[in-house]
């Protein structure tokens, strides 16, 4: 970036920067109009969706927000997602601090070989496993059930938790924990006293990960549930359709609704997200 | 040696183990032991040796899938990913917003692909669409189709709803960009060399490796694709956006237990033999020109 402001910009520069600006609009757009599209239509009457899509309402429909509430159960959906999320995400950190735990900071024999084992998992196509995870589920005798996704939602993120979570334990310091044992710490008390609390960062990015992870997937939710009771968010939408019939835009709004949550989430942790993605993906 | 905390350890693996055992070890072996049956799920496993692999390869359903699989595959490699590249590249060189950029191209992979695929659905609309709205707007009435319920025009619509979401590669190769040291540019720079030169010289062979992974990742994922399909076209019409997941979910609701594992063999085989190889190809290949310097 030397004398940057002294040299004379060439054709070529020109050229690059009018490019450099055209690609980036090109994905912004690409991107972001139709989510803004998507919400402006949710508050709009079905009449003014049809014939103006590209206005903005002459009057706010908050009115479509209340309709999405009361039509779908959206509510009992909403908390089906929030526990199955919430759920999975704890169950799958505390598996994977632990194993990774044992794994990171004690020496035995075959503590490379099962890392690498778990890691690998990250190369196989879960949706490959359909009928396997059916049969699971089912003798488990947790078809149908919050339980059988929590569960199948914590295994199925297990490499990247683990992944991530025993790569941050790496970094702290092993005297710690020497010190911890002098004063009469156990190795159960190194984990609880030490080491996890020390891991919060860590675990914070990971749990983030599984929570939207958890939040969005459809295919096992579909797969693994069969009654109203046990059904998450994304699987409700996409009965909206039939619901909906004549109401197009609350059913537009009943998708903004579901979108909030991981949005909110994104919005106050994007940091780490994007960290702990660029991190889980690397290792392939 | 036998650390003196072995049961402890043990202890402490055996959650992560047992779960790892029962949904990532037994299912693949599950799905290829039973893919050499006949089998609807409830009675006895018939053997019936690689007959559903010679079922599926005569179906021209399964090959115009498996088609499509290897489309998406080489889309999401040799498209998908050289356009995220290119914005890792751009933003790398942090112009005004690039943060803000940064964050909402990202932002669709918080979205589930259930929204996504319901705001396209309103989108690709034969008959209130925004797109056929646009293009009747800018007179190209004419052009204003039904985009997803047209054999010819069903799979580029659904491709497009994806290809364009490059956020997440896009930060992987962003992290890699942002270590390579500013020196090298400097000192291009004073050589005269514009920036097309530095991203050309500098910037892609120091990224090789990187590139290299994410176009392994993107083919294996263009294997696994599904979700959105599914949810936008289910296969059709007349199969033209069919992939190997759609059939195997078909073939598990048809209760044809056996032939669904033999699709989703192939699904893992394929996609485990194609990062084997191009990892085998470059190593070699890195061996190879390591020993000629």
């Amino acid at each position: 970036m030397v004398q940057k402001g002294l040299k004379k910009l060439t054709a070529v520069d020109y050229i690059a920067k009018i490019g450099k600006w055209m690609y980036i609009i090109f994905f912004l757009f690409m991107t972001f109009a139709p989510i803004i599209w998507l919400v402006i239509s949710s508050f709009k009457t079905n009449f003014e969706f049809e014939t103006q899509p590209f206005s903005f309402p002459a009057v706010w429909q908050f009115q479509n927000y209340q309709n999405a509430l009361q039509m779908a159960g959206l509510p009992r959906l909403f908390l089906n997602s929030t526990i199955i999320a919430s759920c999975a995400m704890i169950v799958n950190l505390g598996v994977s601090a632990m194993g990774a735990f044992a794994i990171s900071r004690e020496k035995f024999k075959f503590n490379e070989t099962i890392l690498n084992i778990i890691l690998a998992g990250v190369l196989v196509p879960i949706i490959a496993l359909m009928v396997p995870y059916f049969k699971i589920v089912s003798s488990l005798g947790v078809y149908d059930t919050l339980i059988g996704l929590i569960i199948t939602y914590a295994a199925m993120n297990l490499p990247v938790s683990v992944y991530l979570v025993h790569g941050f334990m790496g970094s702290i310091p092993i005297e710690l924990e020497e010190a911890a044992v002098i004063d009469g710490c156990s190795f159960t008390q190194r984990f609880t006293k030490v080491v996890f609390p020390l891991t919060k960062p860590g675990l914070v990015t990971a749990g983030t990960l599984v929570f939207i992870y958890c939040w969005n997937e459809f295919t096992y939710a579909m797969l693994l549930t069969s009654s109203e009771a046990s059904r998450t968010l994304q699987l409700g939408i996409r009965f909206f359709r039939s619901q909906f019939v004549v109401d197009y835009t609350s059913m537009l709004a009943a998708i903004v609704i579901t979108m909030i949550p991981t949005i909110f989430v994104y919005v106050f942790l994007h940091d780490r997200i994007i960290s702990g993605m660029t991190a889980g993906a690397v290792k392939g | 040696m036998r650390n003196k905390n072995w049961k402890q350890i043990l202890l402490f693996l055996l959650p992560v183990l047992t779960l790892f055992v029962v949904y990532f070890v037994y299912p693949l072996g599950f799905v290829f032991v039973t893919s050499l049956t006949k089998w609807n799920g409830i009675g006895s496993m018939e053997f019936i040796g690689l007959d559903n692999y010679i079922d599926l390869f005569g179906d021209a359903t399964f090959r115009l899938s498996l088609r499509n699989n290897i489309l998406w595959a080489l889309i999401r490699a040799f498209i998908h990913i050289p356009m995220a590249a290119g914005m890792a590249m751009i933003l790398a060189r942090k112009p005004l917003g690039w943060k803000t950029t940064r964050t909402i191209i990202f932002l669709p992979n918080v979205i589930s692909q259930v929204a996504l695929a319901m705001m396209w659905l309103a989108i690709y609309n034969a008959e209130f669409g925004i797109l056929n709205s646009l293009l009747e707007g800018i007179g190209l009435s004419h052009l204003a189709q039904n985009w997803l319920g047209n054999t010819t025009t069903a799979l580029p619509a659904v491709i497009v709803q994806q290809v364009f979401y490059i956020g997440y590669f896009m930060i992987v190769i962003l992290a890699s960009r942002m270590g390579i040291s500013d020196t090298y540019y400097e000192a291009a720079e004073i050589d005269g060399a514009n920036i097309l030169q530095q991203e050309l010289h500098i910037t892609i062979p120091m990224l090789r490796g990187i590139l290299i992974t994410t176009m392994t990742l993107a083919l294996a994922y263009g294997m696994r694709h599904f979700e959105s399909t599914y949810l936008m076209t289910n296969g059709g019409p007349a199969h033209s956006t069919s992939v190997l997941g759609i059939l195997l979910f078909r073939d598990m609701g048809a209760l044809k237990y056996g032939e669904a594992n033999a699709i989703g063999s192939i699904l893992i085989i394929f996609g485990g033999v194609t990062i084997a190889i191009i990892r085998w190809l470059f190593s070699r290949n890195d061996s190879a020109s390591d020993a000629a310097q």
